[in-house]
């Protein structure tokens, strides 16, 4: 039992905030803008081109924070675009994520086809010493890079404000009843506006995660649906980053077993394995949607274009 | 802030309007990819040569249009159909692979005579469809699961699978390439005389006039447009509302699945591992773009696919890679979209007049 712990299961355990992580930031990023009724199926794209930013800033020698920035800063260029169709324009929130989909993954593969395959140096541990003392899979799974401890230190932030500051029931008055915070004088379009930027800057980061601590490298298509799952996460958490923190590590725990399953030796059909995480959203998905607490915990007015002159 | 943007919505819609919009948002659309292509190391002065002569105006290249115009157009007609209830697909390449393995499956167990394979064929390419997008819209209907994720989501799946077959029990044992025997002939669409281009064509074409009739002058269609107009009130009416989903959805599956067949009977003569590449962001460009209308669906396609036609010979002559097509098609989408506020909204740019002591006030 102590050989399975440290071995197979150790791994597993030790793997999962790296995996969960990229989730977790992406989940955030995302139930911010829907808490403001801003449904924002672009994640996979604004993700991408976070990813291959932040790897791009690398290989030109610009140092880690500097990537972590690039990575922020492309995902909100990408983001200000989709605020200018959505909250701006106010057209078919789905139909404009689609288009900052395809643009992302479409630019991403353009700009980082000439650094792409090209691995880079990690964003490893901060303390490796601090952790000496524990179990190897304890400390394995306790001492994680910055990016990986914000990660996990964001929700709580998110929540806090959220739910406990005037601000945080502003943003989400607008997302309940748009016409309602507008009569009460809340400036609908700054409040979409707003959370939409912060939004895409976590989804910066979550891609900034995935390629900087996750594969060390960039591939064109790296992303591979994260983004979408994401998306998925935010009705499993029903709206909440707490309950966000939950569904990340689940979805971080299969992604992780898979590269183990794969390495195991054991004999496994690879492809049907790589089909876990999508089957598991789907079926949460399917799983969310059936009690009345989804009901009850979705935005009123979310995907709904919110403009005074409108009939409703 | 002494001006202010003011967007009120129009009521009545003059047709010139809608058309120079449309045609409006298209230009832009293109002179935005061709800033795009020039800032990637395309020669200004080669543009139109890449775009107009050689898409068009050459066999080889038409061929090449009309061939890719074939799923296309398949594939779009199944987004545009679920578009018209507001159905979001995003899962046609799932479906399109679903069709192509179904199809496979006939072609590899030997189902039926040799002379009733094809019918077969088709038939099994439309039930793998139908059931991967059903999946979908059962999900919708009985579970409420968001049918954006759950199309998107089975793709991966879709691909998966074939990928475990073609590495797994399909792999043609005779080389190490992951793809199955060529199908004997008489498992493969004709070709138009020494073209690539094949009698997929009229399956295509078939679809258009069928889905233009259905949405036309069919009772479905008819209340499909109430769906579209307004779930709650069609289902006060009792209009079914699910089962018209759930038609919708199997039927948008099927023409997927025939694009699938189309491509491995017609162009391909075997499962590939390139069946069902870059499907998804095209059909709903092309779907939007040809308003979800079959007729407008498949000029739209006709167009698109000489984009790609188009890409093809950028990418052999400036190296650029395969995710360029999918960046112009997206600023296409991006600029026909965004000018669409036209055509819902009056725009005017106000001055903001000094704050007045109202009635109240002065009482």
């Amino acid at each position: 039992m102590n050989g399975f712990v440290t071995g197979f299961l150790g791994d597993w355990i030790g793997a999962i905030p790296v995996f969960a992580a990229p989730y977790l930031l992406a989940t955030t990023g995302l139930i911010i803008n829907e808490r403001a009724g801003v449904m924002n199926l672009g994640a996979e794209g604004i993700m991408s081109m976070g990813a291959v930013a932040a790897v791009i800033a690398m290989l030109s020698g610009l140092g880690l924070p500097m990537a972590v920035l690039m990575g922020c800063l492309a995902a909100l260029g990408m983001t200000l675009l989709f605020a200018l169709l959505t909250v701006v324009l106010r057209l078919e929130q789905v139909l404009s994520g689609l288009v900052i989909f395809a643009f992302g993954v479409g630019l991403s593969g353009v700009i980082g086809d000439s650094f792409a395959n090209q691995p880079i140096k990690a964003l490893g541990p901060i303390y490796p010493a601090a952790f000496t003392g524990l179990p190897r899979w304890l400390a394995r799974f306790t001492d994680q890079d910055p990016l990986t401890y914000f990660a996990f230190i964001l929700p709580f932030i998110v929540w806090w404000v959220l739910e406990k500051t005037e601000l945080g029931l502003r943003l989400r008055s607008v997302g309940e009843n748009a016409p309602a915070a507008d009569a009460a004088g809340v400036n609908v379009m700054l409040m979409r506006l707003g959370a939409v930027l912060v939004g895409g800057i976590i989804l910066g980061l979550a891609g900034a995660h995935l390629s900087l601590v996750g594969s060390q490298v960039w591939v064109t298509g790296m992303v591979s649906g994260r983004g979408w799952i994401a998306v998925a996460l935010v009705t499993f958490a029903r709206w909440n980053t707490l309950r966000a923190i939950g569904a990340a590590v689940l979805f971080g725990a299969v992604q992780a077993v898979i590269p183990l399953l794969l390495s195991s030796g054991l004999h496994v059909p690879i492809y049907l394995i790589q089909m876990m995480p999508y089957l598991a959203t789907i079926a949460v998905l399917a799983a969310s949607g059936m009690g009345r607490l989804r009901a009850s915990a979705q935005p009123e007015d979310l995907a709904r274009p919110f403009l005074r002159e409108e009939r409703r | 802030m002494p001006y202010r943007l003011v967007l009120s919505p129009r009521l009545a819609v003059p047709r010139w309007l809608t058309a120079a919009t449309l045609i409006g948002g298209i230009v832009f659309g293109l002179i935005c990819c061709a800033i795009f292509l020039i800032a990637f190391g395309v020669p200004a002065s080669d543009l139109g040569n890449e775009f107009i002569l050689y898409v068009f105006g050459n066999s080889a290249g038409l061929d090449q249009t009309l061939t890719r115009a074939i799923s296309l157009t398949l594939v779009s007609m199944s987004v545009a159909l679920c578009l018209r209830i507001r159905f979001w697909n995003i899962g046609v390449e799932g479906q399109l692979w679903m069709g192509a393995l179904a199809a496979t499956a006939v072609s590899i167990y030997q189902i039926g005579p040799w002379f009733l394979r094809m019918p077969l064929m088709i038939v099994a390419a439309m039930v793998g469809g139908a059931l991967w997008c059903g999946l979908a819209a059962v999900a919708k209907v009985r579970l409420r699961a968001d049918e954006v994720i759950t199309t998107l989501l089975l793709n991966y799946v879709a691909y998966l699978l074939a990928q475990d077959l073609l590495y797994g029990h399909w792999r043609n044992a005779a080389d190490q390439f992951p793809m199955t025997p060529v199908f004997p002939k008489y498992e493969q669409l004709p070709n138009f005389g020494t073209w690539h281009l094949h009698y997929g064509l009229f399956i295509a074409l078939i679809v258009v006039v069928f889905c233009w009739w259905l949405c036309r002058y069919s009772r479905f269609g008819l209340l499909s447009k109430a769906v579209s107009e307004n779930r709650t009130a069609s289902r006060a009416l009792g209009i079914p509302v699910a089962r018209i989903t759930l038609t919708t959805a199997c039927l948008a599956g099927a023409v997927s699945g025939l694009a699938g067949f189309s491509i491995i009977s017609g162009e391909e003569h075997k499962l590939t591992q390139f069946v069902g590449n870059d499907f998804i962001f095209p059909s709903i460009a092309i779907a939007y773009l040809g308003r979800a209308n079959p007729i407008g669906v498949f000029i739209a396609a006709l167009a698109v696919a000489g984009l790609y036609t188009a890409g093809d010979s950028l990418k052999a002559f400036y190296q650029l890679p395969d995710t360029v097509v999918v960046t112009m098609e997206a600023f296409l989408l991006m600029t026909v979209a965004a000018c669409d506020v036209f055509v819902r909204y009056r725009i005017s740019i106000l001055r903001q007049r000094p704050k007045v002591a109202t009635e109240g006030q002065k009482a």
